[in-house]
């Protein structure tokens, strides 16, 4: 079951500010909803968990990161992620390309992913994977262009690339996944589709 | 480890007590703790209706009803249909239709009878195929069920109220 | 003066015997809820087993961690394969002649395949359990499409057999080959095709599917440590197989294994595989000494146990212009999952296939099927389908239908041009198979005349002049039944014999006891009134027992619709003989000769002298005193081991008026018209019951069943959200109809018949989809017929604008 999805959101700083918060893992993780980075294993390898919650019912994913290629000139991150669920019973993967284009509002976040489920969460999950992700994304740019905003107002904070020191991350807006949140905002986005207004 | 929770509530008239994790299911109650193994597990996605009860005058799968949500409830199982010795008239109309073959459906089936001519004492054959389409059933192809409930609803009509 | 013939039919009612209607003994538990099933069961000290299964369909086992499950309090135990090992039980043979992995080792091969059993106080604390294991994978690559499983660089799935050359069914070409088979005469064959005017091919799909009854494969094994005893409650369609397998793999004496089946909620093939949770609920019962109960959950059913089909054919007929097939080539390749579980004789390792000449007598004939590994779990014999009879007959009911469109000739007529005349019965087809009796020009005549065939067809013109699709689809199809002659079918070398004990008590009651094990097939009724005909007893005071192997003769159990062919068949020469020991008391009662006596329904009297009479009753009491012959043994007891010469052929015809809505697909099945001919009936109730059973299960195969996975070999269609089983509201109307063409080598003239519904059913639904589109060019559409893909060939067809 493999989901693909491309999306462009736009950050309100020049695309270097961007690059650089790109490259800090941990910082990134720390956007993405639901999700932590454990530890360190080298600066390429990470072990971390996300955590997805519905209501009472907690699915937590447990797996490794590796950033496969680091491309300065081009300014963009390959990241590969894998992992199964804490219960034995899904497993998933991922392999997202990143990168940061200039604009002419400041730059762009551009994301190309392939998600790939196994077990009970393609099973059952599989009819609203794509919602999902969407969603899940939806959230990840909020939260990293709020993080790019605050760091771009004092920008002697920046951090620098590969070093991201274990210190915990600049309070998220939303620190995990509820999946009731996220239901209403996929039917949200769908109700809006049909009357034609495109979700971003 | 939760910790144990008392409920109790009446099942087929008699009241009855058990001590019971938050998170335990109705069926397991009944079937595990209180030795009513009529009702029957079919699947997990309270799909099959198998294990059909009927609470407080209303039809419910009981493998999706806490049993702490049951305090004070009013439980009647295909055990308690039979009275003094005497089936009840859709216990008599399964055998008599031949509307059972392995039998696992048939608890949750005539309970859910139970309900329907509680509630509609004349069906039309298209709402007793609407009202049981909550129970699944392999063996038979409901034909039959379909002639039993009506069977017995002809029988109930007829008696002096 | 009495009319002797009314008293006699009084009596004769009085039995409830063969050709009655009664009612079920069977259902005065059921109806109150105090069925004994396997869940049921509560034994002291008993504990609960839950299985770890995996998420991944191809995978390496890095590791197994135990260590976080067994402090969940409850956990008593958890096993791995290595656990098994030392007892030699993390393999174990299946009954289709290859091994399967008891609980993982070192790699997975199908998605949910076993790996880890927790032990624990409930099923609650086992759950918790079973989430806690933490086991560690490598993934694989995954190979879920057969077609690619023998190519050059196809993962390979079976390393455990990796330098087999053959797995029980002869020479393999490739690590993901099981077997290829054939039958039939290939040259003649071809030769036939090669000078034939017409020929018609097409590629014809059964489509994964799964029997799904109501409930699910479980079992309480109990290992008495003080007595060696290991006793096992399961879900056993044949629990005399089990039996002796359990002790080919356990090492311990048959003698001292019992397996009990009690009640079963519904087989239909799904139980009787062993599967890996009945031997690791054994394993942890003699390793813990208490008694241990797994119940499978329904994901867990559908996703690993015993599927039905997955057979990928081509179906090919070679005919003269005005329809007479010359010959016929069946081909398919059968997607058998990551191990070859598949029931079969040693001889057959693709079923009965070979029955695909179906009710036609073909001149020259061919088939072959290959089977390869995938994937996916274990099986394909299951669901009602007598071994691999549903593909069969679907291949040959739909291509006839294909050659009938090819040369413009009606489906019914040219049925009627290539059937077997009555005449020619027995008649041996082109594969081997020799159909004992059958009238199948009468069965579509009275089928055609009942619906008024003609009429529908003109109905069906008029519809398509105003751009409106009705189908009608025709399946008259020959079953193979009743498994079967030791000389041919076997289950891993043993015989498919079957047995009938009886006991005649004093008082005129009895109880018999059989190898076969019903499922709701109602044998407590049918066998009882198969004995209460030839002994001349009440049906009512004969009890029928089945399941426990401590107690019943061996048989070869219920599935493949055999138990009337051989079980009824054993019952009828037991009781027989016993009549024949009471023939021989009545005449010593009576002080005439053998020969003077004549049986009237329940008693002898003696020729020429009506008032000497001897009833049966009587001589049940009399046989146990001593006033019997010299030399004769007391009591009325029997036992009879009954090896069938032959299969047995029912047959039908069955029709379906289907009318399509052109914009949204929904397909209504307006009618439904089955005849059936079973020979002797025993039951006309029970029969009715059993076709309206096994149509709704070919209903829901042909318009919405399906087991899909993903290129991941993700179970797309695993819990009953998906799983297409038709309720009240979907499952049509159905009209029941007979004949009767008895068996000629049966000793009561019957064959089986529960199976004939679901393998003459399917083939029906599909003709009758079909031809709504018959008008428009279309000769085949890939089952299930859901909605959206029947919508989808109006779309196609642009039959939706308006």
């Amino acid at each position: 079951m493999k989901v693909q999805l491309e999306r462009t959101f736009a950050m309100p700083a020049a695309a270097d500010v961007v690059w650089r918060m790109l490259q800090d893992v941990e910082a990134v993780a720390s956007c993405m909803p639901g999700a932590k980075i454990t530890e360190r294993v080298d600066e390429r390898h990470f072990k971390g968990t996300v955590s997805v919650r519905v209501g009472p019912a907690t699915m937590a994913f447990r797996g490794d990161i590796e950033v496969k290629d680091l491309d300065v000139a081009a300014r963009s991150l390959h990241l590969l992620g894998k992992g199964t669920d804490s219960t034995g019973t899904s497993g998933a993967s991922m392999d997202l390309v990143a990168s940061v284009q200039s604009s002419d509002t400041g730059s762009n976040l551009v994301g190309k992913s392939e998600v790939a489920m196994s077990g009970k969460a393609a099973a059952f999950g599989g009819r609203v994977m794509n919602s999902v992700a969407d969603q899940v994304l939806k959230q990840f740019a909020a939260n990293f262009a709020a993080r790019v905003a605050a760091v771009a107002a004092a920008p002697t904070e920046s951090p620098a690339p590969h070093q991201a020191p274990n210190r915990p991350a600049a309070a998220a807006p939303s620190g995990s996944l509820n999946g009731l949140a996220l239901l209403w905002a996929i039917i949200k986005d769908w109700l809006r589709s049909l009357f034609g207004k495109k979700a971003t | 480890m939760a910790i144990p929770q008392n409920v109790t509530f009446t099942l087929n008239g008699k009241p009855v007590q058990v001590a019971v994790e938050p998170r335990e299911l109705l069926i397991h109650t009944l079937r595990e703790r209180l030795r009513h193994t009529g009702p029957h597990i079919g699947c997990e996605t309270s799909h099959c209706g198998a294990c059909t009860v009927d609470i407080d005058a209303m039809s419910v799968k009981s493998c999706t009803v806490l049993t702490v949500q049951c305090q004070g409830a009013n439980v009647l199982t295909i055990e308690g249909l039979e009275r003094d010795g005497h089936l009840h008239a859709l216990q008599e109309a399964f055998t008599q239709e031949h509307a059972l073959q392995c039998g696992y459906c048939t608890p949750g089936m005539i309970t859910r009878a139970y309900r329907l001519l509680q509630e509609n004492p004349h069906p039309t054959e298209q709402e007793i195929r609407y009202w049981m389409a909550g129970n699944l059933c392999r063996c038979t192809g409901y034909q039959n069920i379909v002639k039993a409930v009506q069977s017995a609803a002809e029988k109930l009509a007829a008696q002096p109220a | 003066m009495p009319d002797t013939n009314v008293i006699a039919r009084e009596r004769e009612d009085k039995l409830q015997g063969m050709g009655c209607s009664r009612k079920r003994k069977e259902d005065a538990r059921f109806i109150r809820g105090r069925g004994s099933y396997v869940d049921d069961i509560q034994l002291p000290g008993m504990l609960f087993g839950a299985m770890v299964r995996s998420p991944y369909a191809h995978a390496r086992i890095k590791s197994i961690n135990k260590a976080k499950a067994l402090t969940v309090p409850g956990v008593v135990a958890v096993l791995v394969a290595d656990d098994l090992k030392p007892v030699n039980l993390a393999w174990m043979p299946t009954l289709g002649g290859d091994v399967q992995a008891v609980l993982a080792d070192k790699k997975v091969c199908f998605q949910y395949q076993e790996v880890a059993f927790v032990v624990a106080s409930d099923r609650y604390a086992a759950a918790d359990g079973a989430e806690a294991v933490e086991v560690e994978y490598e993934e694989l690559p995954v190979l879920v499409d057969p077609r690619r499983a023998m190519d050059r660089d196809a993962p390979i799935i079976r390393e455990d057999i990796a330098d087999k050359k053959e797995v029980g069914h002869g020479p393999r070409t490739h690590p993901n080959h099981i077997f290829t088979w054939e039958a039939g005469d290939k040259a003649g064959t071809d030769a036939a095709f090669a000078g034939a005017p017409v020929t018609v091919r097409q590629e014809i799909l059964n489509p994964r599917v799964h029997p799904c009854p109501l409930e699910t494969c479980g079992c309480v094994a109990s290992f008495d440590k003080p007595t060696g005893q290991l006793t096992v409650y399961m879900t056993a369609q044949a629990p005399h197989l089990v039996r002796t397998v359990s002790s080919l793999l356990s090492g311990i004496a048959e003698s001292k294994i019992r397996i009990v089946s009690g009640d079963i909620g519904g087989g239909f093939g799904n139980k009787v595989a062993v599967y890996p949770g009945y031997v690791v609920a054994i394993v942890a019962s003699i390793v813990t000494g208490v008694p241990i109960k797994w119940i499978e959950s329904r994901i867990e059913n559908l996703s690993t146990t015993a599927f039905a089909r997955d057979y990928h054919c081509v179906g090919e007929l070679a005919a003269d212009r005005d329809g007479r097939i010359r010959a016929l080539r069946f081909t398919a390749l059968g997607d058998y999952g990551a191990f070859n579980a598949h029931v079969s004789a040693t001889k057959f390792p693709a079923g009965l296939f070979s029955i695909c000449t179906g009710s036609y007598d073909i001149p020259k004939a061919y088939c072959k099927v290959d089977a390869v590994y995938t994937n996916k779990a274990p099986g394909g014999v299951a669901y009602r389908c007598s071994l691999r009879v549903t593909e069969a007959i679907y291949l040959i009911e739909r291509m006839i239908d294909v050659l009938a469109q090819n040369i413009g000739v009606d489906k019914a007529e040219i049925r009627r041009r290539n059937f077997v005349k009555a005449e020619q019965f027995p008649y041996t087809t082109a594969l081997g198979w020799t159909l004992d009796s059958g009238n199948y020009h009468a069965a579509l005549d009275k089928v055609l005349k009942a619906v008024d065939y003609e009429g529908l067809r003109r109905e069906q013109a008029q519809k398509r002049a105003r751009g409106e699709l009705m189908g009608i689809g025709i399946s008259t199809f020959t079953e193979i039944v009743g498994a079967g002659p030791t000389k041919a079918c076997d289950i891993l070398g043993i015989g498919l014999f079957d047995s009938c004990e009886i006991r005649v008590h004093p008082t005129g009651s009895v109880i018999a006891r059989l190898g076969t094990m019903s499922q709701g097939q109602g044998h407590a009724t049918t066998y009882a009134q198969i004995i209460a005909t030839e002994l001349g007893l009440p049906s009512e005071d004969i009890q029928i027992e089945e399941g426990d192997t401590d107690k019943a003769p061996y048989g070869a159990g219920t599935w493949g619709s055999r138990s009337t062919p051989v079980g009824g068949a054993a019952a009828a020469r037991a009781a027989r003989k016993i009549k024949e020991k009471a023939r021989k008391i009545a005449a010593h009662l009576l002080e005439v000769g053998e020969g003077d006596l004549e049986w009237d329904v329940d008693r002898f009297t003696v020729k020429g002298n009506p008032s000497e009479v001897k009833t049966m009753k009587e001589i049940c009491m009399a046989s146990h005193t001593g006033n019997i012959p010299a030399g004769m043994e007391q009591g009325l007891n029997s036992v009879e081991y009954y090896d069938p010469p032959n299969l047995t052929f029912p047959f039908g015809a069955y029709l379906c008026v289907v009318d399509i809505d052109r914009f949204t697909g929904e397909t209504k099945i307006r009618r439904f018209y089955a005849l059936d001919d079973c020979g002797t009936r025993i039951n006309p109730m029970i029969i009715e019951g059993q076709i309206h059973g096994g149509l709704t299960e070919a209903f829901a195969v042909a318009m919405g069943q399906a087991i899909p996975f993903d290129e991941n070999g993700n179970h797309l269609g695993n819990s009953l959200l998906d799983y297409f089983l038709p309720t009240s509201v979907e499952a049509p109307h159905w009209e029941t109809d007979f004949t009767v063409t008895p068996s000629p080598h049966h000793p009561i003239g019957a064959k089986g018949v529960a199976e004939s519904p679901h393998v003459g059913g399917i083939p029906c639904f599909s003709n009758a989809v079909a031809d709504a589109f018959a008008h428009l060019g279309v000769t085949h559409m890939e089952m299930p017929h859901t909605s959206y893909r029947v919508w989808q060939q109006c779309n196609a067809l642009g039959l939706n604008k308006r």
